[in-house]
């Protein structure tokens, strides 16, 4: 390369960097249609028969996105071969290339790409995309293009596309995933801290996804996920998962979006129902976790995980929508300290009773062969803010008794129970609400009201049922005598 | 294989029955299979003669158990019809019938059965069941007339 050369590399970088970041820099990029190619010039040059490039111009360039992390623990191989492999996920045409490996879900459309160094020979069957690194004495070692490999030495990446037989120039962005992840975190939320939690999600609906995806963005490390159900094409209008997705396990669908959001995560899927057919299974799940998400839509399934929980001393946190949606509720279960789902059953049955009807199977359930139930789905609108609160409420109890500035909010969230309303729904006593224009210490739509109650000390499942429930009937349950045997007849 | 709690819930599901004046039910052990059942005969308030009979599950007091009537056998509707017919009805308050075609009275459904419910509130739904079931008979009206559904009634 001539000095001349290197000089006008030195520019365009420069042009390129002053248009991509829309500041105005001391060199332009101009089309010279003499020499038909793109140079640059100073700022205030004129250039005859040239063709001024702009920024919408450069944001043509495509973007290859490649990991920092991969490409440093690729580093022997690359010294010692030259040459990397890689697979890019093509988005958009060619708009934007991204390393398949970032993500759980790559673009339907992927191509081989090369990162090789500056001066390599290409090879014989040319990738379709080529990163190529060009050593540098110094530079912004901040900029996206720019690799501080593990010896120290700098390099500024550059990439060319292929298209229709041609090259084309391409930016590189090397993405230092966990630290970038990390840094939109810093000062709110403990990311390391969450990293060594885990939680298990049962009932991956709408508002059990939506909770999963919200701890991953958190930054939690391990998930175990339960469901049985497939994602159909009417969940798509609440569910996370999108229309492309439809057919398959929801418990898949969701470990993609959590890796999509955290890379890192370990997430561990089982399709199967909380069911009293699988409590062992469930059992030893529940034995492995930090928390417990449930966000099923049957009673029995909730007292299945309740009891476990329990016997687990693992805290559980329910979360749900009433019929439609018009509003929800939030219970968080810390074993025999706070009320459990058995007692909030005894305390509200009405509001425990009160369950959105989103699925055939939860409508099932409750219809009859001569008056079938229709199911009855909220609105994703509607059932967000439950969604929302069920993670803050799971996040900060992972997060009690650990470092975070976060603790600075348990004593805004120390109530068993937390209820929401969407709108007053005629036929509930939240029906002659006033506007919530209109109020300022009335009850309202669109507030969160936490709740207490007691534990019920005679609770079969948390309680002493036995010992309580016999003195409530005048008995003594020391002396209780089994049941008489059965007289076979004849 | 029953554990030690299920075995003392069900000595207390005994007790709470004689003690709260159901006496004509009891639990019962049957020793050759080590299963539990709950049964007893009782009459109306018309004085007609029903048999309500509750299978024990092996998950109770967490799993519900379904409660037959098996005498008389077989119940008819006010039109001659069996019941057992119609397999889960609203109409008539009926989940799926055993398969020796007893009725099964719908006391609570799955969803609404929690581990709290003592088995004489089950008798008592069953002993309602029956009241409603004869004023059927006299007017021909559905049974659902007479006692609400639990998606009704929370």
């Amino acid at each position: 390369m001539s000095t001349s050369d290197s000089q006008q590399q030195t520019m365009i970088r420069e042009a390129m960097k002053a248009i991509a970041e829309r500041r105005p820099g001391r060199t332009k990029l101009v089309y010279d249609k003499t020499k038909r190619t793109i140079v640059a010039v100073a700022e205030n040059a004129q250039v005859p028969r040239a063709l001024n490039i702009t920024a919408d111009d450069a944001d043509m360039f495509a973007i290859v996105t490649l990991s920092t992390q991969w490409l440093r623990n690729e580093w022997d191989r690359m010294i010692r071969d030259g040459i990397l492999a890689i697979r890019l996920s093509a988005w958009d045409q060619g708009d934007a290339y991204s390393q398949c490996d970032l993500g759980a879900q790559p673009a339907p459309s992927i191509v081989d790409g090369a990162v090789m160094f500056d001066g390599s020979r290409i090879p014989s069957i040319s990738p379709n995309v080529r990163v190529v690194l060009s050593k540098e004495s110094a530079g912004d070692i901040a900029a996206p293009s720019t690799f501080v490999a593990p010896d120290g030495a700098v390099y500024r990446a550059q990439a060319w596309r292929s298209i229709d037989g041609r090259e084309e120039l391409a930016e590189v962005h090397l993405a230092d995933v966990q630290p970038d992840l990390a840094m939109r975190r810093a000062g709110l939320l403990e990311s390391k801290v969450l990293k060594e939690c885990s939680v298990l999600c049962i009932g991956l609906g709408t508002g059990g996804a939506h909770a999963a995806i919200e701890l991953a963005k958190c930054g939690l490390g391990h998930f175990f996920l339960v469901d049985p159900d497939r994602l159909s094409v009417g969940n798509v209008v609440r569910h996370p998962g999108g229309i492309s997705q439809v057919g398959r396990l929801k418990v898949n669908v969701v470990r993609d979006l959590i890796l999509e959001k955290n890379p890192d995560a370990k997430v561990s899927i089982y399709s199967v129902a909380a069911t009293a057919e699988n409590e062992a299974a469930i059992g030893e799940l529940i034995d492995q976790v930090d928390i417990v998400l449930c966000g099923t839509d049957n009673r029995p399934s909730k007292l299945l995980i309740n009891r476990l929980s329990i016997e687990a001393n693992v805290v559980a946190v329910y979360g749900g929508a009433f019929r439609r949606a018009y509003g929800g509720q939030i219970l968080r279960v810390r074993p025999r300290r706070s009320p459990c789902h058995q007692c909030f059953i005894s305390a509200m049955p009405e509001q425990a009773n009160d369950v959105e009807i989103s699925s055939e199977s939860a409508a099932d359930a409750i219809a009859y062969s001569d008056r079938p139930e229709a199911v009855e789905p909220g609105l994703s609108l509607d059932v967000l803010p439950i969604a929302n609160m069920f993670t803050k409420i799971a996040l900060l109890e992972l997060l009690k008794d650990r470092e975070s500035s976060l603790n600075i909010l348990q004593r805004d969230f120390d109530a068993p129970w937390y209820l929401w309303l969407n709108r007053p729904e005629p036929g509930t006593p939240y029906a002659t609400l006033p506007p919530l224009s209109e109020s300022s210490d009335e009850m309202t739509i669109n507030r969160w009201y936490g709740v207490y109650f007691d534990r019920d000390v005679g609770c079969s499942a948390c309680g002493d049922f036995l010992s309580v429930t016999a003195a409530a009937y005048g008995l003594d349950a020391t002396s209780l005598k089994p049941p008489p045997t059965a007289v076979v007849r004849g | 294989m029953w554990t030690d709690a299920q075995r003392q819930r069900l000595a207390l599901e005994h007790a709470v029955l004689q003690s709260e004046g159901f006496t004509q039910f009891s639990v019962y052990r049957n020793s050759s299979d080590d299963t539990y059942y709950a049964n007893g005969t009782t009459n109306s308030s018309s004085g007609r003669q029903y048999r309500l009979w509750i299978r024990i599950p092996s998950g109770y007091p967490y799993a519900r158990p379904p409660m037959y009537l098996t005498e008389p056998f077989p119940i008819l509707a006010a039109d001659g019809s069996r019941i057992s017919g119609l397999g889960i009805s609203h109409q008539m308050h009926t989940l799926t019938p055993s398969e020796s075609g007893y009725i099964q009275i719908c006391h609570w459904r799955d969803n609404r059965w929690h581990s709290d419910i003592l088995l004489y509130k089950v008798f008592l739904k069953g002993l309602l069941w029956i009241e409603a079931y004869e004023q059927h008979l006299v007017t021909r009206r559905p049974l659902a007339e007479f006692v609400r559904t639990m998606s009704e009634a929370a």
